[in-house]
């Protein structure tokens, strides 16, 4: 389940700077044309496969229900942790999106 | 028209968020408890000790009590420990005896003793409060389930309201005042916004029969019963034979469950008409194994000859989506972590609702910045924020201590724990009453921080169970229950020092300024 919690985060994370205000605030320059799209299908994306790889895992009932907790447990840890610790949980997006598929490939 | 209607729906969110967000706060707090609801449990009755768990051993223990000490008794009840519950409870029918006709006993899991454990309700108190209110029955069931209603409401209304739900759905700005608990209020709701609106929709399915009860009426004829026994699946039971025969054992029943479905876990076991020759006996798999609520997980057997009589019928598609929603509310299926999440967003509802409370204040205490005084009717809602959050902690806390405190011997025992938590309740709203505003927040919970902090040294002084000795015998239950008290004490200590720390500049200057200009003020008609 954490691969699946890892995956949601940096797809929460990716939507996120999808956006042009939190996206310059921060990585601190302007977004290149194309950027944001890019970010943007890249977040739905990792969504998705997070939704698949929880339902693959745990069956319909449990994986729908783990699925939107864990989402729901990362985004906010974001977005409240975000005034606080920007760089750290940037970190740990980019720490994830390795982390996650790996977790989701080895650790069954 | 489009504004018009936002405006509409604004000032419901508003009002009926006010009158009815204290009740809520406490309906929230007590249910986000129930989510710990064994282990708080199992931190009341101390006596109670936790043994590897052991089913089979854990059966024929039963069976063998209530054999010697229930054999006249018409129908047992047996509950297995779980992962959650370290008693082994047995309990059986006797109008002579116990509350309500039922007796109840817990055993010691390995020696099959019964344990003297102290009388508590534990947390069942909060489970019952939950929805009960603590009120005479159904009039508790109806007031919760209205505020579910209300809840509802409130979030269909506060997601009508809130424009930039999109824009600002990755938006929190702390330290800026009203701005910060909006965004903190919106951010909360709108993130966890799938557990608010599954629990509140839940609790109109739970008590979807009292709620709207006119297709049972007309199907049933004016009573429930029969639609409960339907919707259960229960079976009649048998009449006595008045011939005796003796019980086969349970371990042999419960190796024909476990073939059916292998690794199945036994909620609990229901006996009737035991040493007859038409004795049934029921297991049901546990509520932790399933999502939903499964009446077909339930294996019927004959007691005497060890025959599998019945299983529970299948369900519905209907019916599986009420039970599926039931299961989401109680969350029984959840595994740690996952309780874990589910007390976090307990939490997180709790904390939308105080969040909408304070911010309805402080918005019209701002009108009122430049005056010594508010108005009365703002004043009652400072003094009913104040009890009914950190005063309502503060109860919580009583609660506890009063576990620990009261003699063992005490008659009504249970009571007086119960006593202490509205005792608690009611004098924080008197001292909210006598205190100006910040500092009956700040004295309270520094006084809840204090209380909720030193919980696990009383625990370790008062039963010698204390964190040193439950975490190195692995007592999860017990030790969760301490290092989250300490945890909530060092929040509320934050919470407090915010509080009693001078307020900030803009407060400050204002009771001169209202000094300075005092007529102006009397013009502007504070």
């Amino acid at each position: 389940m954490l691969s699946i919690a890892l995956i949601g985060y940096a797809g929460f994370a990716a939507l996120c700077l999808a956006m042009d205000k939190h996206f310059s605030d921060l990585l601190g320059r302007k977004p290149k044309p194309g950027q944001l799209r890019g970010l943007r299908l890249a977040g739905w994306l990792l969504l998705l496969v997070s939704l698949v790889l929880s339902v693959h895992q745990r069956g319909w009932a449990h994986g729908l229900v783990e699925w939107i907790t864990v989402l729901m447990a990362g985004v906010t840890v974001w977005v409240f942790g975000l005034p606080y610790q920007p760089r750290l949980l940037l970190g740990l997006a980019a720490i994830s999106l390795v982390l996650g598929p790996l977790l989701a490939v080895f650790a069954r | 028209m489009k504004e018009g209607f936002r405006q509409a729906m604004a000032w419901l969110h508003t009002w009926t968020g006010l009158i009815f967000g204290w009740l809520l706060f406490a309906i929230f707090l007590s249910g986000t408890l129930s989510y710990f609801k064994d282990e708080i449990t199992h931190w009341s009755q101390p006596e109670v000790r936790s043994h590897a768990l052991d089913p089979l051993a854990s059966l024929g223990l039963a069976q063998r009590y209530l054999e010697t000490n229930a054999g006249h008794s018409a129908s047992w009840m047996i509950r297995l420990p779980s992962e959650r519950e370290a008693a082994l409870n047995v309990g059986w029918r006797d109008p002579e005896g116990g509350r309500r006709g039922f007796v109840r006993k817990s055993l010691d899991a390995q020696s099959g003793q019964p344990v003297e454990a102290r009388d508590s309700r534990g947390g069942d108190f909060f489970y019952r409060f939950h929805f009960e209110l603590q009120m005479p029955y159904p009039w508790g069931r109806w007031l919760s389930t209205f505020c579910a209603f209300i809840m509802l409401l409130g979030l269909v209304t506060g997601i009508i309201t809130h424009k930039k739900i999109f824009k600002e759905f990755f938006t929190f700005r702390p330290g800026k005042g009203q701005r910060s608990w909006l965004d903190g209020h919106n951010a909360i709701g709108v993130l966890v916004l799938p557990f608010h609106l599954m629990i509140s929709y839940s609790s109109l399915v739970l008590f979807m029969y009292m709620v709207m009860p006119a297709g049972i009426l007309a199907s049933y004829g004016g009573s429930t019963n029969g639609y409960f026994n339907d919707l259960f699946g229960r079976d009649e039971v048998p009449k006595v034979a008045n011939v005796a025969s003796p019980l086969v054992p349970f371990e042999s029943l419960y190796a024909k469950v476990q073939e059916q479905v292998p690794g199945a876990r036994m909620g609990f076991i229901q006996v009737q008409n035991p040493g007859d020759r038409n004795a049934r006996v029921t297991f049901t798999q546990s509520s932790a194994d399933n999502v939903a609520y499964k009446r077909s997980a339930s294996w019927t057997f004959d007691g005497a000859t060890g025959a599998l009589l019945t299983q529970g019928a299948p369900e519905s598609a209907a019916m599986m989506t009420s039970f599926s929603f039931a299961g989401l509310h109680m969350g029984n299926y959840a595994g740690p972590w996952l309780r874990w999440l589910y007390f976090a967003f307990g939490v997180a509802g709790t904390a939308v609702i105080g969040t909408g409370l304070v911010m309805w204040l402080g918005k019209r205490q701002l009108k009122h910045a430049k005056c010594e005084r508010i108005p009365g009717e703002l004043r009652l809602v400072e003094v009913l924020n104040i009890a009914s959050m950190s005063g309502l902690l503060l109860a919580v806390a009583a609660f506890f201590w009063a576990n620990r405190l009261l003699p063992v011997g005490l008659a009504g025992r249970a009571n007086w724990e119960i006593n202490s938590f509205f005792l608690l309740w009611a004098l924080s709203l008197v001292h909210a009453v006598l205190r100006p505003g910040r500092r009956a927040w700040g004295e309270q919970l520094g006084l809840g921080a204090l209380a909720f902090t030193l919980l696990p040294l009383l625990n370790a002084l008062t039963t010698g169970q204390g964190l040193n000795h439950s975490v190195a015998a692995g007592d999860w239950a017990m030790a969760g229950f301490d290092l989250t008290a300490l945890g909530t004490g060092v929040f509320l200590a934050w919470a407090a020092s915010k509080m009693l720390r001078a307020p900030k500049p803009v407060a400050k200057r204002a009771p001169r300024a209202a000094k300075a200009t005092a007529e102006t003020v009397e013009v502007n008609g504070c």
